[in-house]
């Protein structure tokens, strides 16, 4: 996760990531996008953000093409799965147990009501 | 390295996050018992919230508080509002909590509950959709938002802010 901070914590870093959020980049095309900043220096963010795992780094042939890697910021999307995963599992049980003790009250009145009606009748 | 769920990720189009949350479980209950685990607070309380404040009908309010579980004790605010109440066999309601840590705000999810009947009980499905990462384009929300509460957070705890 430290490293995670540390890659976004850079303004041209959280662009590049967006930039490639959606459309998969060769490295010259990225870096063509900061007209201000070097290509050695896009390089080293790029790398930054491969390490940390918010980028997918694929060759083809000499070029090295980026995308962001949706499992590097699915933190959430992750939390929630497990969320449910818990919360569910409890919920069946609870479930269960209520429909136990809600059929033996049915299971235990009528047959209460049928002696009385079969000793009546 | 790469894992199928990056090369599945990778197959160009859009990147899954935005997906829905699905889950489909088995329970040994009818679905009337399953149904008020949803809206009545009594059963709710005993698997989702620690509190709850429900008006099941479509318009009506629908407010959970979760344990946080960084054992400091407080709460997560849940302030949803029932869409469809359907007994028993839907319920949906939306999602979404004050605490902007939480990265839900009120509002901006769905929880799509169905419920049919299934030989022994019931077969639940939970579907939790329009999760705000499907929202990425908005400059405000999303991952754009996750990552600049990311970074301020790090300048925070760095001293790098004024």
């Amino acid at each position: 996760m430290q490293a995670v901070l540390d890659a976004v914590v850079e303004p041209r870093r959280r662009e590049i990531l967006r930039l490639v959020r959606r459309t998969e980049l060769p490295a010259g095309a990225i870096a063509a996008q900061f007209g201000d900043v070097s290509r050695p220096a896009i390089s080293q963010h790029l790398r930054v953000l491969r390490d940390a795992g918010l980028l997918v780094e694929r060759r083809e042939g000499t070029r090295r093409l980026y995308r962001t890697r949706p499992a590097g910021l699915g933190e959430l999307r992750a939390f929630l799965e497990e969320f449910w995963d818990t919360r569910l599992e409890a919920l069946r049980q609870e479930a269960e147990q209520e429909q136990r003790s809600r059929d033996h009250e049915q299971t235990e009145r009528p047959e209460r009501r049928g002696g009385k009606r079969g000793r009546r009748g | 390295m790469s894992k199928p769920s990056d090369r599945n990720a990778g197959a160009g189009s859009v990147v899954d996050v935005g997906e829905p949350i699905v889950r489909e479980i088995h329970i040994r209950a009818t679905p009337e018992t399953v149904f008020e685990f949803f809206t009545d607070a009594g059963q709710l309380t005993r698997w989702l919230a620690t509190e709850a404040t429900l008006d099941p009908r479509p318009g009506g309010v629908c407010h959970q508080e979760h344990a946080r579980e960084d054992g400091s004790g407080g709460s997560y605010h849940m302030r949803g509002e029932f869409v469809e109440v359907s007994p028993p066999e839907r319920v949906v309601y939306t999602w979404g909590f004050t605490d902007p840590d939480a990265g839900v705000p009120p509002g901006s999810s769905v929880v799509d509950v169905t419920l049919t009947p299934d030989g022994d009980g019931t077969r639940l499905r939970v579907e939790h959709r329009d999760l705000p990462a499907a929202a990425i384009d908005s400059h405000a929300g999303g991952w754009t938002g996750m990552l600049e509460r990311l970074a301020t957070a790090v300048m925070t705890t760095a001293g790098e802010r004024p």
